[in-house]
């Protein structure tokens, strides 16, 4: 993180009296500046060259003045009584350094996409002005002692009308989101939603909404669930973003699967991705597609079945002899297992061996699913909505993730699960206190084969055809650094990961050559600096930060709490 | 008779190969008890090293003295890569959970591979390319050299290629300046000595960080070769060819026993006349080359099975 260092103390005494009507003046003059033309040029940015009619990128703008005020008057003035919760100095300064970047962005994004400097109208010098104003304001503020957030609580109704909100606002963020062509305006987005986030987190929100969660955390479940379900409904029936969004669903149930047995049991597989296209495989061969080599089609939830079976005994095929021998050689025979397999599948054509693939062409042509007479290919209409071929196939696969999600979370609290993390924290010392270490290891390898064999064959459906070249290692990869970003062993961790390594590349496809590189350097730079991921669990992180002696305690002091 | 020599020497240059590249992680592994999986890729730079060097010294010139120079060119780019590599990833992570060396290695194998990819052919951030460098995006024809390339020699029905000499020879001298760096000089010894016990060895006054840097350059040092002698041997190299090398050389190290220097050599040997022979014996549609890779693959997995400690004793193998 780069640090911007602190103003002299002398100066924040001798002028920090002025920071309060600064920071109004800043945030008033982005409001103003917000409602001006940004632009000369239509074709940038979406339309923001009309005065008094704010694009999306300026309403962004007015929203983080409108914060800016609100955590103002939090400091000091109306809202007074809630500056004793919230670090309303810390969180001035987050949002004010994040505006300024918002604004600097835009302007660069001007100046680059219409050619010239003289393409900027007014209306964004001063909001630029505002943001630079509110920056030095947030410099002179001075922090205040807070109380500890756990004591702050609302009537029950009102924390669960605060999740609900929340999901909302996800929800249409993501719309919004997904709806975005153009990649600055996309960059632009997560500028904003980035620092918004880090505002909160300064402000202690987000350990105040963690509180809250925790009360209620059957309500947050079924909010998240409802957000994702209604999610095609605010597409208008095109089936684009959906299809985007069925990718990523799949991928997050193949890396929910690979989290149980890297994030739980801590056994790194690097070959999973071969599972899930021994299920593929399953599907598309049970899918009396015109190419598959079997005549056979049973009822669809046998093949789920089949699939997952199918890809649960080579789990333990593989996983038998190398998890009696140390961890680093599991990830390399599993590498190994993963090249066995695609190459048995490139090599199974008819000439090297009987024929069951069609090797490297695949299995293509296959036929969409039927439920009854629910064809999976065809739009539907609900409440008037169409919902089209990839959003029937999003449902599907909702339910496959709340499955993973529910079979990962109970096990997570059960005695295997914490039979995996003792495996995971000391192999030998849990063995010492009597955990069945081989058998619990085998277990979370082949439940971890098994999901994402099912996932497989949905996948076949859903992609048309089943290639080799599909299940390649760096599939693997992609899907542990979706677990090391997001945070090994959490659920809404490894959803986010999954969520932002599967959706950038489809959005920012300026850098689509650069991919690849920044993703290696984003997993070195990742265990370097934040090993435990983006969403942590405190157990997991003091796992990588054993000699912090403050986590410890805190960490202590949470389970005590879980006790009690 | 004539197929069976023939397969021997096609696996014993096959194998040599495979020795080379097991020796780095065989020798790093001994010391930290880490398997740096990025050194496929320490081996390939170490090819492209050598084609660079080619390329931009000597453009167009086949003599024999031109080996020697590409041969430093690819020790410099690998044993570079290798010692960068080191410090600024892995030794942070020193004292790090045993997956976070794992990760941050296949970051650093997919970013060198990219590395490579995308800036070989121009200085990065730029279109500007002075030495009119091939673009690495495909295969790229390796260089030639008089007297290592050429026909082939037949010897009574079999046929013996020039760079498979060059390849068996330069595995038994770096064996042999090997053994004698590791038992006759006070740095060799050193190394043994940490890889016993680094902290003892720290108390008797070893520097064991300077002795974590040497294996990785040992380990770079033999995989530039191999970069070549892969180069000279396939008349083409590219930025994916560390990918499988490294994998089949680490099922190299694991045969012979990870940890265990002689082993690295014997196990990588071993495994190429497997491969050789598989490719030759079994019968049916699931011999031929095709499966080659697929038997060697099985082969780590039986080893690890029946013979965990491979076949001439791993220094270290907990056992669950």
């Amino acid at each position: 993180m780069i640090k911007i260092p602190n103003i002299p103390e002398s100066v924040v005494v001798k002028h920090g009296s002025k920071a309060w009507p600064l920071g109004l003046a800043g945030g008033g003059l982005l409001i103003i500046g917000s409602l001006l033309s940004w632009s000369g040029d239509p074709q940038v940015l979406g339309d923001l060259t009309i005065s008094f009619n704010p694009g999306g990128l300026q309403i962004m703008a007015i929203g983080a003045a409108l914060i800016a005020v609100v955590l103002l008057v939090t400091h000091r003035g109306l809202l007074n009584s809630l500056g004793q919760w919230a670090d309303s100095a810390l969180a001035l300064r987050a949002l004010a350094s994040w505006a300024l970047l918002f604004m600097t962005v835009v302007l660069v994004a001007i100046t680059v996409e219409a050619g010239g400097l003289v393409n900027i109208d007014p209306g964004g010098w001063i909001s630029f002005l505002g943001a630079v104003l509110l920056f030095a304001a947030s410099r002179l503020v001075l922090p205040k002692e807070t109380r500890n957030l756990a004591e702050a609580r609302l009537p029950g109704w009102a924390e669960i009308l605060v999740i609900v909100v929340l999901m909302a606002a996800i929800l249409f963020g993501s719309a919004y989101a997904l709806g975005l062509t153009d990649a600055w305006e996309f960059v632009l987005f997560l500028v904003f939603v980035t620092g918004v986030v880090i505002t909160g987190i300064r402000a202690g929100l987000l350990s105040w909404l963690g509180h809250v969660t925790t009360r209620h955390k059957h309500v947050l479940t079924l909010a998240a669930f409802a957000v994702a379900f209604f999610f095609p409904f605010t597409q208008n029936g095109s089936d684009a973003n959906m299809s985007i969004a069925s990718q990523v669903l799949i991928f997050a149930a193949a890396a929910m699967g690979l989290n149980i047995v890297v994030g739980l049991a801590g056994l790194l597989d690097l070959g999973y991705i071969a599972f899930l296209g021994a299920g593929a495989y399953v599907g598309a061969t049970l899918s009396m597609s015109a190419f598959a080599t079997i005549g056979w089609k049973p009822p669809f939830f046998v093949v789920v079945l089949v699939g997952g079976c199918v890809s649960g005994t080579l789990g333990l095929i593989i996983g038998a002899p190398t998890l009696r021998v140390s961890g680093d050689y599991l990830a390399i025979v599993t590498l190994g297992f993963g090249e066995i397999f695609r190459l048995s599948m490139f090599n199974l054509d008819g000439n090297n061996g009987p024929n069951l693939t069609h090797g490297p062409n695949g299995i293509p042509a296959i036929p969409d699913l039927t439920f009854g007479s629910f064809n999976f290919g065809d739009t539907h209409e609900v409440f008037g909505i169409p919902l089209a071929r990839f959003s029937n196939y999003y449902f599907l696969l909702l339910l496959l993730i709340a499955f993973i999600i529910l079979v990962f979370a109970r096990l997570n609290n059960s005695r295997i699960g914490r039979g995996w993390v003792a495996i995971r924290e000391d192999e030998k010392a849990a063995e010492a206190m009597g955990v069945n270490v081989f058998g619990l290891k085998i277990l979370a390898f082949v439940v971890g084969a098994f999901l994402a064999g099912m996932a497989g064959t949905i996948k076949a459906h859903q992609d048309v055809s089943v290639t080799p070249d599909q299940y390649i290692f760096l599939e693997s990869a992609f899907l542990l650094a979706a677990i090391v970003l997001g945070g090994m062993g959490t659920i809404a961790g490894v959803l986010i990961g999954a969520v932002i390594l599967k959706l950038l590349p489809e959005k920012l496809r300026f850098f689509a050559d650069y991919r690849l590189l920044l993703f290696g350097l984003l997993l070195v730079l990742m265990m370097r600096f934040r090993p435990e991921g983006l969403v942590a669990s405190r157990r997991r992180q003091l796992e990588f930060h054993e000699e912090d002696e403050e986590l410890a305690l805190r960490v202590e002091s949470d389970i005590a709490e879980v006790v009690i | 008779m004539d197929t069976f020599v023939q397969q021997l020497v096609n696996g014993l240059t096959l194998g040599s190969l495979y020795a080379l590249i097991a020796v780095g992680y065989t020798v790093v592994y001994g010391i930290l008890q880490l398997i740096n999986f990025a050194h496929g890729e320490v081996f390939m730079i170490g090819a492209f090293g050598a084609l660079t060097t080619s390329l931009v010294l000597f453009r167009g010139q086949t003599a024999l003295w031109v080996l020697p120079f590409m041969i430093i060119g690819a020790i410099i780019a690998s044993v570079g890569t290798a010692v960068l590599m080191e410090r600024f990833a892995y030794r942070p992570l020193r004292n790090a959970p045993r997956l976070a060396p794992l990760i941050t290695a296949i970051g650093i194998s997919v970013f060198l591979q990219e590395l490579v990819r995308l800036n070989y052919d121009h200085v990065p951030f730029t279109s500007w390319n002075p030495f009119d460098l091939p673009d690495a995006k495909s295969r790229i024809p390796f260089p030639q050299i008089d007297v290592v390339t050429g026909p082939a020699f037949q010897v009574s029905g079999v046929t013996i290629q020039r760079s498979a000499i060059f390849t068996l020879g330069a595995l038994l001298m770096c064996a042999a300046l090997l053994w004698y760096f590791i038992n006759r000089t006070k740095m060799g010894r050193g190394m043994q000595a940490v890889s016993q016990d680094a902290d003892t060895a720290r108390l008797m006054g070893i520097d064991v960080d300077r002795i974590i840097v040497v294996a990785f350059a040992l380990g770079a040092i033999l995989a530039g070769i191999a970069g070549v002698a892969q180069g000279l041997q396939n008349n083409n190299i590219d930025f994916r060819m560390g990918f499988l090398a490294g994998l089949k050389a680490f099922t190299a190290a694991v045969l012979g026993g990870i940890g265990n220097i002689q082993g690295a050599v014997v196990g990588g040997l071993v495994l190429g006349i497997v491969e050789g022979m598989a490719t030759q014996y079994i019968p049916g549609q699931f011999g031929g080359s095709p499966w080659k890779d697929v038997w060697a693959f099985v082969l780590l997995i039986l080893v690890l099975v029946f013979r965990p400690q491979g076949l001439l004793g791993a220094k270290a193998v907990d056992r669950a």
